[in-house]
C-alpha cells in the first residue's frame, strides 16, 4: 500500500507512483465484496436435506415445503447477522447485476415451483429439468459477469444435467438430481467460500 | 520538480486519490470498506473525507444497517469532473508514461 503521509510529491516519480495507485484503487473499487458461497452451500444441503426426508418417508407431503421454508428463514437470519455485523461492502454495477440475476433466479423458481410442493405435485419429471435449466441460466449469466470460468463450467454441468436427465429412466433422474446437487451446489458453494477467505487474507496481508 | 499549476491539490493527496478512485467504480461504498482497501486508520481517512466533502467532490450519508450506524460515500458530479481533470493533467504532464 502506497505511504499516504507523503502528500506533497511532485516529482516525475511522484506522479507516476499515483498513476499506479489510481490504477490499483479502480481495479479494487470494481471487484465485488459480495460473499456468496454459503448460500450456494446452504440450498444444496436444503435440497439434500429435502430429498432425503422424501426418500425416506416417500407419503410425508410436507417435508418439502417444511424443508425449504426452514431454507428461507436460514437464509434471511444469514443475511441480516452479516449486515448487523458491519459486513464491510461497495455497491457497483457487477454487486447489483449479480444480485438480479441470483434473486430473480430465485424468485422464479418459487413462483414455479411453490404451488406445486404446495399441492403435494412433486412430479420429478416436471419439475428436475426446468430447475437445471434455470440454475445452469444463472450460473451462466453470472459467469459472464464476474469472467469466471470455474462458473462457466458448473452452468455446462446443470445444462448437461438437464438433458440427461431425459434420457434416464426416474432412479437414474434422482441419482443425477443428488450428483448435480452436490456437485454444483455444495461443492461448488465450498470452492466459493475458499477463495473468498483466500482472497480477504491476501487483502489483509497487503495492508501488514 | 515538475511545474504543477494545473493538478487539484485535493486529488493530489494519495490517500484522497485513492479514495476518489475507489470511488469512481462504485455507486456507492461505507466507510469501513473504503478504510480496509486503502489501509488507512480511522482517524486519517476521517480527515481526508472531509476535506473531499468540503471541497464537495463526495457526499456522505448515514444511515442504519440493523442497530449498527453505517456512513456511506458516493461521489459528486463535481469529483468526478475534478477526477478526470486531475488525470488529463496528469497525463499532459507524463506524456508518453501513460
Amino acid at each position: 500500500m502506497a505511504n499516504f503521509e507523503a502528500e506533497g510529491g511532485t516529482t516525475r516519480d511522484d506522479l507516476v507512483q499515483r498513476v499506479a495507485l489510481m490504477e490499483e484503487m479502480i481495479a479494487e473499487g470494481r471487484q465485488s465484496t459480495a460473499r456468496f458461497g454459503w448460500c450456494f452451500v446452504l440450498w444444496g444441503v436444503i435440497t439434500l436435506i429435502g430429498i432425503g426426508c422424501q426418500y425416506f418417508q416417500p407419503n410425508s407431503y410436507w417435508d418439502l415445503p417444511v424443508v425449504s421454508a426452514v431454507g428461507i428463514v436460514i437464509q434471511l437470519i444469514g443475511i441480516a447477522i452479516r449486515r448487523r455485523s458491519g459486513h464491510t461492502s461497495n455497491k457497483n454495477m457487477q454487486s447489483r447485476a449479480i444480485a438480479a440475476v441470483w434473486g430473480m433466479t430465485g424468485l422464479a423458481m418459487v413462483v414455479y415451483l411453490g404451488p406445486g410442493i404446495m399441492m403435494h405435485d412433486t412430479g420429478w419429471f416436471f419439475y428436475v429439468p426446468t430447475i437445471f435449466m434455470f440454475l445452469g441460466l444463472a450460473h451462466a449469466i453470472s459467469a459472464i459477469i464476474l469472467r469466471w470460468w470455474v462458473q462457466g463450467v458448473v452452468a455446462g454441468l446443470w445444462w448437461a444435467g438437464e438433458i440427461a436427465v431425459c434420457f434416464f429412466a426416474f432412479d437414474y433422474m434422482r441419482k443425477i438430481f443428488v450428483a448435480e446437487m452436490v456437485v454444483c451446489m455444495v461443492l461448488f458453494g465450498l470452492y466459493a467460500m475458499w477463495l473468498e477467505r483466500r482472497r480477504a487474507a491476501a487483502l489483509e496481508q497487503h495492508h501488514a | 520538480m515538475l511545474e504543477l499549476p494545473e493538478l487539484d491539490p485535493v486529488v493530489h493527496g494519495k490517500l484522497r486519490l485513492a479514495v476518489l478512485s475507489l470511488l469512481v467504480g462504485v455507486e456507492e461504498a461505507d466507510f469501513t470498506w473504503l478504510r480496509d482497501k486503502t489501509g488507512s486508520t480511522d482517524g486519517n481517512l476521517g480527515a481526508q473525507m472531509l476535506k473531499l466533502e468540503e471541497a464537495g467532490y463526495v457526499a456522505m450519508q448515514k444511515r442504519f444497517a440493523g442497530r449498527k450506524p453505517q456512513t456511506l460515500y458516493r461521489m459528486t458530479p463535481a469529483g468526478r469532473k475534478a477526477l478526470a481533470k486531475y488525470v488529463a493533467a496528469l497525463k499532459r504532464l507524463l506524456g508518453g508514461a501513460l
